[in-house]
């Protein structure tokens, strides 16, 4: 195929220049061709680079440290209605958690965070689970075992403990 | 064209479809390999790194099966 069939008349026409660079005088920094060669071998770079970063993040989760918390108290228990949750942060402030207080004594602790994707999730007392709305995964309300959905772990528990009328966060359990 | 070029150009081919296919296969584990992460699965994060370690190994073979 042709790219000008004038091009006999134009003198400005040349082989090593197409008419239509004539016309469009703009280059970019790398203009040429990729073989498909070239174009195999940034692909298993990129492979190449991404195993690297597989192998990183696998070093990665093994090496970190999951920070478990110092304890501290939370709220007063008499400000906890049975039945009712109470949002908290725990172990940092970029950490929600919640807590449920199921009878006189007892109260647990979880981190808000769905173990599917990290979605936060809310209680339903008609249901007494953990709901998370984003893919309607389901915890169980006490042991935050998962019900239903696509979490396949339950959710972080916070250890808690009610001392002298306050409830106190101890520590994550990993 | 010639016959042996033909071929030549076929196996390229070929080639460049297997490693497409492995980097799909690739960003699937990179992306399973970033759940581990978030739910600290150091099995998952491990058998993932050496399963993708693995598919390197093949894309480079394939590499190297194309400069014969």
């Amino acid at each position: 195929m042709t790219q000008d069939s004038g091009s006999a008349d134009d003198p400005l026409h040349t082989e090593a220049e197409p008419i239509w660079k004539r016309d469009f005088p703009y280059e970019a920094a790398e203009e040429e061709e990729v073989t498909r060669r070239e174009f195999a071998r940034y692909l298993t770079l990129g492979i190449g680079a991404m195993a690297a970063g597989s192998v990183g993040l696998a070093a990665w989760t093994q090496l970190r440290t999951i920070n478990t918390g110092e304890p501290r108290p939370v709220v007063a228990l008499h400000r906890v209605a049975i039945g009712e949750t109470f949002l908290f942060d725990y172990p940092t402030p970029q950490d929600p958690a919640v807590l449920l207080r199921l009878d006189d004594t007892r109260v647990v602790g979880f981190s808000q965070k769905c173990t599917h994707l990290g979605c936060v999730v809310y209680f339903e007392p008609e249901e007494s689970r953990w709901h998370c709305p984003c893919h309607e995964g389901n915890f169980d309300g006490s042991s935050g075992e998962v019900l239903s959905g696509p979490p396949t772990s339950p959710l972080g528990k916070i250890e808690l403990e009610v001392r002298d009328g306050t409830i106190w966060a101890l520590g994550r359990e990993v | 064209m010639t016959e042996v070029t033909v071929a030549r150009r076929r196996t390229t081919s070929a080639v460049l479809i297997y490693l497409i296919v492995l980097m799909s296969f690739q960003i699937f584990l990179v992306t399973v390999a970033d759940q581990a992460f978030m739910t600290a699965s150091k099995s998952l994060a491990w058998a993932t790194a050496a399963v993708s370690v693995v598919l390197a190994f093949l894309a480079a073979l394939c590499l190297r099966f194309l400069r014969h």
